[in-house]
């Protein structure tokens, strides 16, 4: 029991630590469960078995969270993307890996490490900032859960590597053939199954776990690695509403069990040489520079805007979770040694703590005014008299479609290339820049404007705008409670969303209740 | 075998052995520790498929925790206080009259004096888990005989570890001094007095501030919260006291927090595989080497504890002034003997003071008396109703005594509100305003304070929580989230209770995907929203030329 509670202890330590500070939370389980192992030594068998089974329960929760249906209609894109971004860095990495004198099976399993980014860390940050149903969230979250299963399957792959080509080819058959068996209960199975065990917790718990345990004994049986059956329970559990009645009871175990996972992994590393705190320095480098300029490119090249694409390259510039349980696997087989493995863990610390700072508003600020289609516009007179809408995301571009033909001298304001094309496109004058700038705002006429439209997602982005409009009109869009107050203060008219779905939703309640039909009739 | 690793083996098949019994009794309505013990002696007495290693046994020990920790969760101080006293002399009298009811039958059966007095040990202890399981299973932990019952297994297991110090210092070869004894069970109530203490700080002034920063992440709640567990789990074994006790005083110490429902309801899962291990384990562990020859004493005995236990906790508690009722429905809970008399037992082997057919009898009488216990437990309410017309208990001369029941709250054509952001705020008072009964939910306490409405913190993803909500009873279900998968399943968990719903939509992708669903609503917040910013701009005049 000591072994679990010094575990649990710094798992808790870690995510309080990282909860604070606001960075993600298993670089700091991993370095609080390093620093615990040399207080408080865990037998190496214990720990051994906890990193077993949090490495299954982790993956097999991680399989459960692949429901395709959450991309929506980006699946195309994400998969471009995702494919071009994983097979780069790949090749990247396995030939950096050469270089640095790793053996080819090695250098293959780092470069499967580097391949892909991490869906905590990013999911995360998405969530917080509500931006996971955006386009940009929806083709992000494409992108990983794509690379989260390619991991997963080019894992038997690279263990074959040293056995031949026929061993290797032997272990894509096989794990094919597991692929094509999680897909038919996917299909035919567990959408009878779980919804008919479902109504007593005890036993769809039990049958959950059954599941995973029956898919690792086949894996057996064909010889798949333990991590990917387990990925493939998960997958075979994913469809809704199969994976959001399951999520329920699986929720806190997948919890507890990825807590212990990372502070057990964490104990059991070994600090890396200096030549290897080099050379993953070396692969982090190498990750945050190319996977931004790659995702970008491609996401612009697929209907993304030049700002998401940015902030998607952003958000994916870090190494996964999965490179952890790729590492652990070769280690387990004895492929490579306890420093290639410290060396892959520390350029995934490094790149998950770096993740919060690049992928900022402010970065991607930076980088769309060097972005090589954003050469800044003519300015001639500014324009006079007319409606000036300010940014243009999807808030925007719905104002837009509801004023087409209503009013001919509209001006729209953004900074996005990729948009203020379309915009241009579709008849509207538009000008590219950045709506915070005074500059630029001038340059739009704002302050000589009849009316101001700012779409803008924060409060605070509209203060320029504010400052400078005078008598002209401003209407901002708000969400947040105290925004309307904040934007009113500043002269503005706030136009809460919040507010307008509530009445809505309250026309449409006492509509049912005249009719009596729907809500209206239940216990009325 | 499952795979080459010892641990995914032994769990692989104790889940599969679990899963296919469970799945076969369902429908007797057996209760789940019966189909678990069942699964244990096919995987291990009956096929010999399985032998438990040190870590399943770890595994075993985890989910004792996590169950002892729920109740607690459950359960505050000022609640056990109040059957403080019931619980202290039933307790201690049912161990003094079973114990000595047991010897005398042990001597009646022909058992020897040593013999004789071992099992009438092993007979005194009623299991905390399967009670405390059962009770739960039931949501009757907070029912007064719930709470009596909580209170006195935890006094048996005080009496437990005294047990277990004195048996320990028999075993040894050289025999403990007395001196030595006494100070191990000082050590024991020392231990108990500092957990309380510690337990009691805590509550009172470390884990507000510090739980309270990361009350807003779900993940980090839940393990700081069982870090703190198995803390005094590990603190209550340095001590010398059960793990039973540790887990439950931590889980005493959170019981005042704000979000000690929702921490409750996000433990359960957790608690019911790693307990599901432990019954499945126990019935591995079975040993029936010796049972030809002593399965007449064993019917005896398993008959002792069914009835016998039960008589004399009548006796006590009527004669406490409880009613007829909760002195029959709290009694019921004693009819079983524990997993400890096992492990009391196998020391005792170990020791040399008992041979092997005194194991084999005490397990015997633990597998039948769990198995008939749990049907008595769980059916105990009808067996009151059957039992009472024949004027049985009358004889008791129960009172009238009961210690105040926390009042439930029962919800009926209410709306909830799961979400409070500002659009979840403003649709709740809007509702309340107008004279709805709301019922709003949230996971971030913070947000839920200052409504004027009814609130409940708990995460929607947990089934429990729309139970608790009264879901089936609602007029209707608003979901303001931003959460697509959540709101899907709001979704789907309307539609199937038959009550109509009302999903925030925050872009076109969902507002397709929630319309194919047959959402009765979808507040489409953003496309409302541009609405007014265009009828603004009209009264601003920007349109008119």
């Amino acid at each position: 029991m000591t072994g679990m509670a010094v575990l649990l202890v710094a798992a808790s330590i870690g995510l309080w630590l990282a909860h604070a500070v606001r960075v993600p939370a298993i670089p700091v389980v991993l370095v609080v469960g390093m620093a615990s192992s040399a207080l408080v030594p865990i037998p190496g068998a214990f720990l051994e078995e906890v990193l077993i089974l949090g490495v299954t329960v982790v993956l097999f929760v991680a399989g459960i969270e692949l429901d395709p249906s959450r991309v929506g209609r980006y699946r195309r894109s994400a998969i471009r993307v995702g494919l071009l971004q994983f097979f780069t860095l790949g090749t990247v990495g396995l030939g950096v890996g050469i270089l640095v004198g790793f053996s080819l099976q090695a250098s293959a399993y780092v470069g499967l490490a580097i391949s892909a980014s991490s869906t905590v860390v990013v999911i995360r940050i998405l969530q917080q900032r509500f931006e996971l149903y955006t386009p940009m969230g929806r083709t992000v979250t494409g992108i990983l859960l794509m690379q989260d299963l390619l991991v997963v399957l080019l894992i038997p792959v690279v263990v074959g590597l040293s056995d031949g080509p026929a061993a290797t080819a032997e272990g894509v058959a096989r794990t094919l053939g597991m692929v094509a068996f999680a897909g038919a209960v996917l299909r035919w199975i567990t959408p009878r199954l779980i919804p008919y065990v479902a109504r007593d917790e005890e036993f769809l718990l039990l049958t959950v776990l059954g599941v995973l345990f029956l898919f690792v004994g086949l894996g057996h049986l064909v010889g798949v690695p333990l991590v990917s059956a387990a990925f493939l329970a998960g997958l075979a559990l994913s469809p809704f509403p199969v994976n959001v009645l399951v999520r329920g009871q699986v929720k806190s175990l997948g919890q507890f069990f990825s807590a212990i996972f990372f502070a057990a992994l964490g104990a059991s590393l070994t600090l890396p040489s200096a030549n290897g705190f080099l050379q993953a320095l070396l692969f982090s480098f190498i990750l945050v520079l190319l996977t931004p300029p790659i995702v970008a490119l491609v996401s612009e090249r697929n209907g993304l805007s030049a700002r998401a694409g940015i902030g998607a390259g952003l958000l994916l510039a870090q190494a996964s979770e999965f490179s952890l349980v790729v590492g652990l696997q070769a280690v387990l087989l004895g492929q490579f040694s306890d420093e290639v493995f410290s060396v892959i863990a520390l350029v995934t610390m490094i790149t998950m703590i770096l993740t919060p700072v690049l992928a900022t508003a402010r970065v991607a600020g930076v980088l769309i005014r060097i972005h090589p289609f954003n050469s800044p516009d003519v300015r001639g007179a500014a324009p006079e008299g007319h409606v000036l809408i300010v940014g243009c995301g999807s808030s925007g571009t719905r104002l837009l479609e509801f004023l087409v033909g209503v009013a001919s001298d509209i001006w729209v304001v953004d900074d996005d290339p990729v948009v203020v094309d379309r915009i241009g496109r579709a008849g509207f004058a538009v000008l590219r820049g950045d709506a915070t700038d005074v500059e630029v705002l001038d340059s739009a006429g704002a302050h000589q404007a009849r009316l101001v439209i700012s779409t803008l997602r924060h409060r605070r982005d509209s203060a320029a705008l504010l400052a400078i409009a005078g008598d002209v009109p401003v209407l901002v869009r708000t969400f947040d409670d105290g925004d309307d107050e904040w934007i009113e203060e500043r002269g503005g008219i706030a136009v809460s969303y919040s507010e307008a779905g509530t009445d809505g939703f309250l026309e449409w309640l006492l509509e049912e209740t005249s009719r009596g039909t729907g809500a209206g009739t239940v216990g009325a | 075998m499952i795979s080459d690793i010892p641990i995914i083996d032994e769990l692989g098949l104790i889940v599969l052995a679990a899963t296919g019994c469970f799945a076969l009794v369902r429908y007797l309505q057996v209760p789940s520790i019966v189909a678990y013990l069942v699964a244990g002696l096919l995987i291990g007495p009956v096929f010999g498929l399985i032998e438990l290693s040190e870590s399943v046994e770890l595994v075993s020990e985890v989910g004792i925790a996590l169950l002892l920790f729920l109740v607690g969760l459950e359960l505050s101080l000022r609640k056990i206080r109040d059957v403080g006293r019931v619980a202290l002399v039933a307790g201690i009298g049912q161990v003094v009259f079973t114990a000595a009811g047991g010897f005398g039958l042990c001597l009646l059966l022909g058992f020897g004096l040593i013999e004789g007095i071992f099992i009438a040990t092993a007979l005194t202890f009623s299991s905390t888990v399967v009670v405390v399981k059962l009770l739960a299973q039931k949501g009757e932990l907070d029912s007064e005989y719930g709470r009596i019952a909580v209170g006195i297994f935890l006094v048996q297991d005080l009496v437990v570890v005294v047990a277990l110090t004195l048996l320990a210092g028999l075993g040894r070869d050289e025999g403990m001094q007395a001196a030595e004894m006494l100070l191990s069970v000082g050590l024991a109530f020392g231990g108990m007095a500092i957990l309380l203490a510690a337990a009691a700080i805590a509550a009172r002034w470390v884990l507000p501030g510090l739980l309270g920063r990361v009350a807003a992440s779900q993940e980090a709640l839940l393990i700081c919260s069982l870090a703190l567990c198995f803390s005094f789990v590990l603190g209550a074994e340095v001590m010398g006291l059960s793990l039973e006790i540790g887990a439950f005083l931590a889980g005493i110490s959170l019981a005042q927090l704000p979000y000690n429902d929702d921490l409750r309801r996000r433990t359960h899962p957790l608690m019911n595989f790693f307990i599901a291990v432990f019954f499945v384990s126990l019935g591995v562990q079975m040993e029936f080497g010796a049972v030809s020859d002593i399965w007449a004493p064993a019917a005896l005995l398993s008959l002792f504890v069914l009835v016998g236990n039960p008589f004399i906790f009548m006796v006590l508690i009527t004669r406490m002034g409880y009613g007829e009722r909760t002195s029959f429905l709290t009694s019921v809970t004693v009819a079983q003997i524990s997993e400890f008399s096992f492990i009391f037992a196998a020391l005792g082997l170990s020791a040399g003071i008992i041979g092997q057919e005194i194991l084999s009898l005490v397990a015997i009488v633990g597998l039948v008396t769990i198995a008939a216990s749990s049907f008595m437990i769980l059916y105990n309410h009808p067996l009151y109703e059957w039992i009472r017309p024949t004027g049985l208990l009358s004889l008791f001369r129960a009172g009238e005594k009961t210690t105040p029941i926390p009042e439930g709250r029962s919800r009926e054509g209410h709306i909830l509100v799961v979400g409070m952001n500002a659009l979840g705020r403003r649709i709740a008072v809007r509702l309340y305003e107008e004279g709805y009964g709301v019922l709003a939910i949230d996971t971030d306490p913070p947000k839920l304070e200052g409504l004027p409405c009814d609130t409940l913190h708990g995460n929607v993803e947990y089934r429990a929580v729309l139970d608790e909500a009264g879901l089936p009873e609602a007029r209707l279900l608003v979901s303001a989230l931003r959460i697509e998968d959540v709101n899907r399943l709001l979704a789907y968990r309307a539609a199937e209770a038959g009550v109509p719903c009302a999903i925030h939509s925050f872009d076109v992708e969902s507002t397709i995907d929630l319309d194919r669903m047959g959402v009765d609503f979808v507040i489409d917040s953003q496309a409302m929203g541009v609405e007014r910013v265009v009828r603004a701009a009209y009264a601003q005049g920007a349109f008119d030329r």
